[in-house]
């Protein structure tokens, strides 16, 4: 379970969070929904304590992590697979390479296993042929399931996505937020979708966290968006795309 | 309105201090923590061998064609100057000593910064705009034990070749234009090299390699990972490292050689 209480992050003058306050619960599916550069990205980099609020707590699984230092960061990380908005994949290794080399990295398991679990992610992601290419000659679909795969190789409990479906065609976004569906049906898995997406919402997410000028102005179960009166959520219900 | 004006000024320029004592903290904690990942060494060790290749092998072609050209101009130029006093005969020592001591290490040092300064800058620049170092910490990997350390061992290791390098093609093109420009026999350059070469003169040399590696690596490095805004920012994070590494080397070049000389 990750919590963020009464978290509030300044860059410079500009004031990005304001007070939030939000609780994702193990195998759920929670969607963090918001305009762009509202800071629906920056939640999920605190989340993981990549950066550090100033003022508020972030706890995980009840550990709270505000102020832990890098290095004891790390054993919490792993809890959680990140998808990053660009996929963030490095483009001189090949797809079974960026697969398996945080298990490389940081877990001593014998090559055997990991070309095991590679090998799992490569199925899972439907990229059987792919293993040697590299990421720039995959397509935008592609390249996001490789990055989900290697977010689910740790076996994490929670996976956060930002913008799962952003710069993706109609085809490749179903692909993606059918991949999602299945992770908590089959893996039992958690996950934090930070969309600008309506539709996003809608088909993935359990409940959703409406983000609007830093601050949480909505957080329930997804249905209930429709009842909710804030004149934003009215308009993008009615515009489904928030284009702002 | 002059008022408001000098105001605007001061306010500007203590907000810009404020900036750059800022950079300067965040530079140090890199720099103490680039140190502190030495222990890694021995899990990153194809990191380094990989960057030792870039940084020193790689390196190779540039640094020659650097120290043999102007071990050859400084043959010639000084040469015609001790003409004139009738002291050609020694041409030897006093191109040894200019190249040993001071050219040689420092147009490596220049060229490295060009070199490995600005390939730092943009790889890791791009990586940092990419998310790539975003995504190394969010799985548990420390970015500066695996991208920053193994370039700064491979630096400070392959740095000091590199000097020896450097050395060794200026005096040959220096001997080469002495025999050849100034006909100056190549017995009586050498004799005027080696006798009267002291420890001192490579010490200060050799002692700015290590100093170089550590300058270039890290300031390339942290501007690298301090890129932002797309690539025009990865542009201008690369230019940032080359500039200010190459006029550290050669602030730190001054240093080296005044320290060591006053005390040896």
């Amino acid at each position: 379970m990750i919590e963020l209480r009464k978290v509030g992050l300044k860059y410079g003058d500009k004031e990005i969070l304001k007070n939030v306050t939000l609780t994702v619960e193990d195998n759920t599916i929670k969607a963090i929904l918001g305009p762009s550069g509202v800071g629906k990205s920056t939640i999920l980099k605190l989340m993981l304590g990549l950066i550090k609020p100033n003022r508020g707590q972030i706890l995980v699984d009840g550990t709270d992590i505000t102020n832990m230092k890098e290095t004891s960061l790390y054993d919490i990380r792993r809890k959680m697979g990140m998808v990053f908005q660009g996929n963030a994949l490095f483009d001189s290794l090949t797809i079974s390479q960026n697969l398996g080399f945080f298990l490389r990295e940081n877990m001593k398991l014998p090559e055997q296993e990991i070309s095991q679990r590679v090998a799992e992610q490569i199925q899972f992601a439907g990229l059987e042929g792919y293993e040697d290419q590299l990421p720039e000659s995959l397509s935008g679909g592609m390249r996001r399931r490789v990055a989900i795969g290697r977010a689910l190789i740790f076996k994490p409990h929670m996976i956060l996505f930002d913008e799962p479906t952003a710069g993706l065609d109609p085809v490749s976004s179903k692909k993606i937020l059918s991949l999602i569906s299945s992770l908590r049906h089959n893996n039992n898995l958690g996950a934090v979708i930070v969309t600008h997406i309506i539709d996003d919402v809608f088909n993935v997410a359990d409940s959703v966290a409406v983000l609007y000028q830093g601050e949480i102005i909505f957080d329930d179960v997804t249905e209930k968006l429709h009842d909710a009166n804030h004149p934003f959520i009215r308009s993008i219900l009615s515009d489904k795309i928030l284009e702002l | 309105m002059p008022v408001m004006f000098i105001r605007g000024l001061g306010i500007k320029l203590v907000l810009q201090l404020k900036a750059f004592f800022l950079t300067m903290q965040e530079f140090f904690l890199f720099s103490v923590r680039a140190f502190m990942s030495f222990p890694k060494i021995i899990r990153y060790w194809r990191d380094v061998l990989d960057q030792a290749t870039i940084c020193g092998t790689d390196s190779i072609p540039i640094v020659l064609v650097s120290a043999i050209s102007i071990g050859a101009l400084l043959a010639i130029e000084v040469g015609n100057l001790l003409e004139d006093f009738g002291a050609k005969t020694m041409l030897g020592r006093s191109t040894a000593l200019t190249v040993i001591r001071e050219l040689g290490p420092l147009l490596m040092g220049l060229m490295l910064s060009a070199r490995f300064g600005s390939r730092n800058g943009a790889e890791l620049g791009a990586m940092q705009i990419s998310e790539q170092i975003d995504a190394l910490r969010a799985f548990g990997t420390d970015p500066i034990a695996k991208l920053v350390m193994p370039r700064l061992v491979a630096a400070l290791i392959m740095f000091l070749p590199l000097t020896a390098l450097s050395d060794f093609a200026g005096l040959q093109s220096a001997s080469y234009m002495a025999e050849h420009y100034h006909r100056i026999d190549p017995g009586i350059f050498w004799n005027a090299v080696y006798p009267r070469l002291v420890a001192k003169d490579f010490v200060v040399g050799f002692l700015k390699a290590p100093v170089f590696a550590v300058i270039i690596t890290l300031v390339s490095s942290f501007n690298g990972f301090s890129a932002r805004g797309g690539t025009a920012g990865v542009g201008r994070s690369t230019i940032k490292g080359i500039v200010v590494s190459s006029g550290l080397v050669l602030i730190a070049n001054f240093y080296v050689s005044k320290i060591v000389l006053e005390n040896m």
